[in-house]
C-alpha cells in the first residue's frame, strides 16, 4: 500500500522535473548564448555592433545590420508569398472541397512537411534559382522599389530564399490552420446564412473571424520555422554580406553566418564571441516577434470573445 | 390566408426517409406551432424552409415550398433570397463573434447598408423590438458573447429581425433558456405576430398551447394532424395526436418485457425485436431501447406495418431511445 503511494510520489515529481528541465532550457540556451557572447560586448558598443554594416572579422570590425536585414526581408517575403497560399488553401479545403480531394490532398501535404530541408535547398538551387535568374532581368529598369535588378543577376538572392522558405511554410500554415477551420461551429455559419449571407461572405465575415486567433497561431507557428530556417536558406541566397537594395540581390542571413562559419578561423579574435552573439540575436528576434504576436492575439481574442 | 404552402414534402437523409409526402398549409401573420416527439421531422421540416437542409450531407429533398411567389425548393431560386425571407431563432442561441451592435447590423451590412447612421438606427429599431435594448444601449461595442444566454437569444431575434423577413422560423427556441427568460421570449413572439408569420418547432406542448394559433403535428415525418390550435390542442381528432398530448403527462408504462438493441445496426435491432415480439403473448408490452437513429423511425414503422400499436417512442438521452410496442396480432 505505501509502496504504492510512493510510487505514485515519484511519478508526480519524476514528471514535474520533467516538465521543468524543458522550459528551463530556453533560459539555459539564451545564458550559455549570453556568456559566450560577453567579451565582443564588453570592447564593442551595442549600437556599433547592431547597426554597423561592414563584416571584416580578420581586423576586428563586425557589423551585424546585414545579416539582420537579411534574415528579416528572406522572412517576410517567404510570409508573403506563404500566408495568402495556404491561407486560401486551407480555406478552400475546409470549406469547399469534396472529401476525395481532401483525402488526396491533404496527405500530400503533410508529406510537404516531412521533407529535409536540405533536400528544399537542393530543389531550390536546381529550379528556384535558375528561375530567379531567369526573371530578373525583366525588372531590370522597372523602376520599382526592392524590384530593381541590377545589372547581372545569379538568381541566388532573397528572393529564391523566400520561396524556397515560402515552399517550406506552407504545409504547416495550411495543415494547422484548416483544422482551426474545421473546429469552427456550425452554428456560426448557421448563423450567418440564415440571415442570407451567401457562403463567401459567410466565409469572410464570420467563419475566418471565428478562426482568427488559430490562423494567428498558425502563422506564429509558420514564422518560427522560416526565421529559424538555416540549410535551405544558405543554399539559395548567395551569401554575400551586403545590405541588399532588391529582391533579387544576394542576402546573408543570421542562420547561414552561423553555420557557415563556426568552427572555421576560430582563431581570430572575437570572432567565436561575435558568432554566438548572432546566435543571441536571433533568438531575441524569435521571441520578441512570437510573444509580440501572441499579445495580438490574446487582444483579438478578448474584442471577441470578452 | 396561407403564407407558406407545402406540397408533397418529402426529405430523405442517405436512406432515412425524415419527412414523408408532407402536404400543408401555414397562415400568414399567426403563429403556428409544429409539435412531434423528438426525432420527428419538425427541425427537418423548418430547415426545408430556409434551406439550411442543403449544407447536411447525404439530405435530399422532394415536393414544393411556396412562399408569396417564391419556390423555395427549385434550383434557381436564390437561396440568400429565400434565407433573407425567413429569420432563424435556433435552438441554442449562436452569436456571431463581434460586438452586439455587429451582430445586428451583419445582415444589413451584408445587403448592401453601409452609412453609419442608418445602421444605428436599425441597430436600435431592432433591438428594442427585441426586447434587449434597455438591457444594452451603454455597451453596443461589447462582446455579444458577453451577454446572458436569455439576453443572447433576444440578440439572435433582434439580429434575424434586422434583415426585415415576413416569416420568423423559430427551433425550439427556448430549450437551451432558463424560465425567466424564456417567458420573455414567449412574451416577444406574441407581440410580434401581428407583424409577421411565425413558425415554432416546439416540444413543449404547454408553449404550444401558450402561443399558437395553429398546430401541426408530426410524428415519425408523417403529418398526422392540423389544424387551428384549439380544435387540435384540446380536442384532436387523430388517436396519435391524443396520444402524444396526453403521453406527454403519461405515466411509464409497465412493459411486459425489455430488450436492450444498443449498438445493433438496422436490420438487426429490427430483426431482435421481432423474434422478442414474437415469443410474447397478444396483448403484452414490448420496451425497445435502441440508439442507431434510423432504428428510431423504422423499427416504429415496421411494427406498426406488421399490425402492432406503437405506444411511445421517446428520447432517453443523447444517444438512446425508448421505443414501447404492444403486441396485437
Amino acid at each position: 500500500m505505501n509502496f504504492r503511494r510512493l510510487k505514485d510520489a515519484f511519478a508526480g515529481r519524476l514528471m514535474l522535473a520533467a516538465a521543468v528541465f524543458s522550459s528551463v532550457l530556453v533560459f539555459i540556451v539564451a545564458i550559455a548564448l549570453y556568456l559566450r557572447s560577453e567579451p565582443i560586448l564588453e570592447v564593442k558598443s551595442l549600437g556599433e555592433l547592431l547597426l554597423g554594416s561592414a563584416w571584416l572579422p580578420s581586423q576586428s570590425i563586425f557589423g551585424f545590420y546585414p545579416f539582420i536585414l537579411g534574415t528579416v526581408i528572406v522572412t517576410a517575403l517567404a510570409m508573403v508569398f506563404a500566408i495568402p497560399l495556404s491561407i486560401l488553401s486551407a480555406v478552400y479545403l475546409a470549406e469547399y472541397a469534396n472529401e476525395r480531394l481532401k483525402s488526396i490532398v491533404l496527405p500530400l501535404i503533410d508529406l510537404l512537411a516531412g521533407i529535409p530541408p536540405v533536400v528544399f535547398g537542393v530543389f531550390g538551387v536546381l529550379a528556384v534559382v535558375p528561375l530567379v535568374a531567369g526573371i530578373a532581368p525583366l525588372f531590370k529598369d522597372s523602376g520599382i522599389p526592392f524590384l530593381n535588378g541590377g545589372g547581372y543577376a545569379t538568381g541566388y538572392s532573397v528572393l529564391a530564399g523566400g520561396i524556397v522558405l515560402a515552399i517550406m511554410v506552407f504545409p504547416i500554415i495550411i495543415s494547422i490552420s484548416y483544422e482551426v477551420f474545421k473546429a469552427v461551429p456550425f452554428e456560426v455559419r448557421e448563423a450567418s446564412l440564415s440571415l442570407g449571407a451567401t457562403r463567401w461572405q459567410t466565409i469572410k465575415h464570420a467563419v475566418i473571424r471565428t478562426a482568427l486567433p488559430g490562423i494567428a497561431a498558425a502563422v506564429i507557428l509558420g514564422f518560427s520555422r522560416a526565421i529559424g530556417e538555416t540549410m535551405a536558406v544558405l543554399m539559395v541566397v548567395g551569401n554575400v554580406v551586403k545590405i541588399p537594395s532588391s529582391i533579387f540581390d544576394s542576402t546573408y542571413p543570421l542562420t547561414a553566418l552561423i553555420a557557415n562559419n563556426y568552427g572555421e578561423m576560430m582563431s581570430i579574435p572575437l570572432y567565436d564571441s561575435a558568432l554566438l552573439l548572432a546566435a543571441l540575436i536571433l533568438m531575441l528576434i524569435i521571441l520578441f516577434s512570437t510573444l509580440g504576436a501572441r499579445l495580438i492575439l490574446v487582444r483579438i481574442e478578448r474584442r471577441m470573445h470578452g | 390566408m396561407s403564407h407558406i404552402t407545402i406540397q408533397n414534402l418529402s426529405a430523405f437523409y442517405g436512406d432515412h426517409h425524415a419527412l414523408r409526402d408532407i402536404t400543408v398549409e401555414i397562415p400568414e401573420k399567426l403563429i403556428t406551432a409544429i409539435i412531434g416527439p423528438s426525432g420527428c421531422g419538425k427541425s427537418t421540416l423548418l430547415k426545408c424552409f430556409n434551406r439550411l437542409i442543403d449544407l447536411t450531407d447525404g439530405a435530399r429533398v422532394s415536393g414544393k415550398i411556396i412562399v408569396g411567389n417564391m419556390d423555395v425548393l427549385n434550383g434557381g431560386t436564390d437561396v440568400t433570397d429565400v434565407r433573407r425571407r425567413m429569420g432563424l431563432l435556433p435552438q441554442k442561441p449562436n452569436p456571431l463573434p463581434m460586438s452586439i451592435y455587429d451582430n445586428v447590423a451583419y445582415g444589413p451590412r451584408l445587403h448592401g447598408v453601409k452609412e453609419k447612421k442608418k445602421l444605428d438606427e436599425i441597430v436600435e429599431k431592432y433591438l428594442k423590438i427585441g426586447g434587449l435594448w434597455d438591457e444594452v444601449r451603454d455597451r453596443l461595442k461589447s462582446p455579444a458573447s458577453k451577454l446572458s444566454i436569455g439576453q443572447q437569444q433576444r440578440l439572435c431575434l433582434a439580429r434575424g429581425l434586422a434583415v426585415e423577413p415576413e416569416i420568423i422560423l423559430c427551433d425550439e427556441p427556448t430549450s437551451a433558456l432558463d424560465p425567466v427568460s424564456s417567458q420573455h421570449i414567449e412574451q416577444q413572439l406574441l407581440k410580434l405576430k401581428n407583424d409577421y408569420t411565425i413558425v415554432i418547432v416546439t416540444h413543449n406542448i404547454h408553449q404550444a398551447m401558450r402561443l399558437a394559433d395553429y398546430v401541426i403535428h408530426l410524428y415519425l415525418g408523417e403529418l398526422v394532424e392540423h389544424g387551428p390550435a384549439n380544435e387540435v390542442l384540446e380536442n384532436p381528432k387523430e388517436e396519435r395526436t391524443r396520444a402524444y398530448i396526453n403521453g406527454t403527462f403519461l405515466a411509464d408504462v409497465k412493459a411486459d418485457q425489455e430488450i436492450n438493441l444498443k449498438g445493433n445496426m438496422c436490420p438487426y435491432n429490427f430483426v431482435y425485436a421481432k423474434q422478442a415480439l414474437h415469443a410474447l403473448e397478444k396483448g403484452k408490452i414490448l420496451k425497445l431501447i435502441v440508439d442507431d437513429p434510423t432504428a428510431v423511425t423504422e423499427v416504429p414503422r415496421g411494427m406498426e406495418a406488421g399490425g402492432h400499436e406503437v405506444v411511445s417512442v421517446r428520447q432517453q438521452n443523447k444517444t438512446d431511445w425508448e421505443i414501447i410496442i404492444r403486441k396485437k396480432s
